[in-house]
């Protein structure tokens, strides 16, 4: 069983890990493309926690549970991206901080993960871990820890499902899993380290009541704009994102060939295979 | 840790979220529960609110509820695979309206107002059952964590598992309640009030029985919004084991028949939903609608008044939510909130159109669960007319029509029925 601990018992204070999350829009088809930008219109578009974020989330807080510490959710969001830092603490996220400026608008992966990392830097320059969902599930680029570790200059691994830390020495030991190869990979590295949790590991605990209460009628989740955090103007928002999307086409469904053959069950079995075989479909 | 309300409504829909709205912006210091990712996210309704509430209530709902159009027209058909009658009516005039919304939205609307009043809404959290210490309701349970508060008022919807849970409730019978289930299809504006024959924020409300729940007990509805329309099928659960295919498949069937066909191409199956329905009336209430520390509101206190043609849940809801804010406020005055001082939300009820109208309709629900009405009726009307209009030269009677088109049912059923009807509903 894991060790409770609220961080004070703990010799070396526990762990600080890091949970950057995303404002994620739930039903990408029903949300409109700029015909300008090609960028999403998120203008009015309910927004709800990237789900794989919660996946590390909970990963972040197995890890705190057994060797003490804090786990800290932060979100470069609109105003509204409160809500769902609050379901974090209601999750157990020790705190919370909303990174939100007009001058952060329009970012592509590049201008976020500098924003993270150096909102990071900044807040938290003692942190030991980072853990990201793998993806998105509204954009899925899965660019943003290996991008924020090249901020920071520190290695990173993605698919982690699990970690164990030796607190003393600061060495962590982190498996992870490749699902097309099906195989588990262990990696031992020294603190701080980025994660990226594969998304159908670590199942995300219940959201607590009293928590989410406490999150709401307290203001936990904190609010940083530009003036705290001082970025470079031309390495955020839009100014600082250079990514271009150039073209967006619609994927047009491939034509089904709609082939009838009427008769005996053998013959027809016969056709289907002799068909199968001459368009590639399967191979003897 | 603030664990400690005057008032916990459990569940954020119109009734709770009413109650919620009224405590809060008279001072009280109030939880709302919702199970949902927000309020809104887990209710579901046919199409339309009427309005007569929202005019007391929130009189400002005009200029800012997300209304979709306002309701001028109605539409009652009795239907068959190939053959189909309609009542159609419309009116110019605009008062003591309804309109189509979506509920969803109508609700995070509400949601909004509960919070700004002062209420506390937390989503994402599924209430468990009632805290009852010495016969008294003192509080909720989700999960490990337990709240407290002077009084609960459980707003749960009709599928009143907390009240289950806490002894408070028996196990929902399927005499009492219909499942629905629910596509909404975008269409442009302009196709919709063309085949619709409407102009711009007119709406249509439609009722269909026969075919489309192959002839049980229940019937079909369609809404119009601005740029999309919603259709749906509610099946009497009693009858429900009668059924020869899955209700989604009924949906379907219903999509595809030549009435609504036509209707509905070229549009895209944006959602679909499924929920009960409360159909018995007061025959769906629970044993008490209030006790020590609790009151019962809106869908699971069996509030919705279904005759058939008119369906009206919300105007309930909101109402009871009302009213048992107003109970809540003399009894805070009171200084107690047992039984017998929250009695004063029976009264209340009594003297409102919420039990006024449900006891008038009382025995609704019997008259309208007789599967003649769906079946050897709906079949009858459209094979005499179909008779009628069809002239091949022999002469044809309204009357001889009519008695050659009601084959097994005698003329007293026809009569004994007939007058169930006029009289009850």
């Amino acid at each position: 069983m894991h060790i409770k601990s609220n961080g004070s018992s703990n010799i070396m204070g526990g762990l600080t890990i890091i949970v950057p999350v995303k404002a994620a829009v739930p039903n990408v088809t029903a949300v409109r493309l700029d015909p300008v930008t090609h960028n999403l219109v998120r203008e009015g578009v309910p927004l709800m926690l990237n789900p794989y974020d919660r996946n590390a989330l909970e990963f972040a807080l197995r890890l705190r549970d057994r060797y003490g510490g804090k786990v800290i959710t932060m979100s470069m969001a609109p105003p509204s991206g409160k809500d769902f830092l609050e379901s974090t603490i209601g999750m157990g996220a020790d705190e919370a901080y909303l990174i939100t400026d007009r001058a952060f608008a329009g970012a592509d992966t590049l201008a976020t993960s500098y924003t993270i990392a150096k909102s990071i830097q900044k807040l938290f320059p003692n942190f030991d871990i980072i853990v990201f969902g793998e993806e998105t599930t509204d954009s899925a680029t899965a660019h943003m820890p290996a991008q924020v570790a090249s901020w920071l200059g520190l290695p990173y691994v993605y698919y982690a499902i699990e970690a164990e830390v030796k607190l003393e020495d600061r060495v962590i030991r982190v498996t992870r899993y490749l699902e097309d190869e099906g195989v588990y990979e262990t990696y031992e590295y020294r603190l701080p380290i980025i994660l990226s949790v594969y998304k159908n590991s670590n199942p995300p605990r219940d959201i607590s009541l009293v928590r989410k209460i406490n999150a709401k009628v307290n203001g936990l989740v904190k609010t940083i704009d530009n003036n705290v955090l001082k970025l470079e103007r031309e390495c955020i928002g839009l100014r600082g994102s250079p990514t271009m999307v150039t073209k967006i086409e619609d994927a047009k469904p491939i034509e089904r060939k709609r082939q009838l053959f009427k008769g005996d069950p053998k013959e027809a079995a016969r056709w289907l295979l002799e068909n199968l075989i001459k368009e590639g479909v399967i191979r003897l | 840790m603030s664990t400690r309300f005057d008032v916990i409504v459990v569940g954020a829909g119109p009734a709770g979220l009413t109650a919620a709205q009224q405590l809060a912006s008279r001072g009280f210091k109030v939880l709302v529960i919702e199970r949902g990712k927000k309020p809104g996210s887990k209710n579901v309704f046919g199409g339309r609110i009427y309005a007569h509430v929202l005019d007391r209530l929130y009189p400002e709902y005009v200029k800012e509820a997300p209304v979709e159009r306002w309701v001028r027209r109605e539409r009652v058909t009795f239907m068959t695979e190939d053959a189909w009658t309609t009542v159609d009516f419309e009116t110019t005039k605009t008062e003591h309206r309804s309109f189509t919304t979506y509920l969803t939205n109508f609700v995070e609307w509400l949601g909004k107002k509960a919070e700004s009043a002062g209420a506390v809404v937390v989503s994402e959290v599924p209430v468990d059952s009632l805290v009852i210490k010495d016969g008294r309701v003192v509080g909720v349970r989700a999960g490990n964590d337990e709240v407290y508060s002077d009084v609960v008022v459980v707003a749960e919807g009709i599928n009143r598992l907390v009240l289950e849970r806490s002894g408070l409730a028996p196990k929902l019978s399927p005499d009492i309640v219909a499942l629905g289930v629910k596509e909404v299809i975008k269409l442009d504006k302009n196709t919709i009030n063309e085949r619709f024959g409407l102009d711009e924020d007119e709406g249509l409300a439609w009722v269909l029985a026969g075919y489309p729940t192959h002839y049980l007990p229940g019937g079909a509805f369609i809404y119009t919004n601005k740029e999309a329309i919603t259709l749906g099928i509610v099946l009497y659960l009693k009858y429900g084991y009668q059924l020869d295919i899955p209700i989604y498949e009924l949906i379907e069937e219903f999509r595809l028949h030549p009435l609504v066909k036509r209707l509905v191409k070229g549009g895209q199956l944006l959602e679909y939903s499924a929920h009960l329905t409360p159909v018995a009336g007061l025959n769906a209430s629970p044993p008490n609608l209030y006790g020590n520390g609790y009151l019962v509101v809106g869908d699971a206190a069996g509030f919705l008044l279904h005759l058939g043609i008119i369906i009206r849940g919300v105007d309930f809801a909101m109402e009871s939510g009302r009213l048992a804010a107003e109970a809540i406020i003399k009894a805070h005055d009171v200084g107690r909130y047992d039984a017998e001082t929250l009695s004063i939300y029976g009264k209340m009820l009594e003297e409102s159109f919420v039990l006024r109208e449900l006891r008038t309709f009382r025995n609704a629900h019997k008259v309208l669960m007789e599967p003649r009405l769906y079946d050897d009726y709906v079949k009858l009307i459209n094979k005499a007319l179909a008779r009628y209009f069809d002239v091949d030269g022999t002469p044809r009677r309204l009357g001889s029509t009519l008695l050659e088109a009601k084959g097994n049912i005698t003329l007293l059923d026809l009569a004994r029925d007939a007058i169930r009807v006029v009289m009850n509903l």
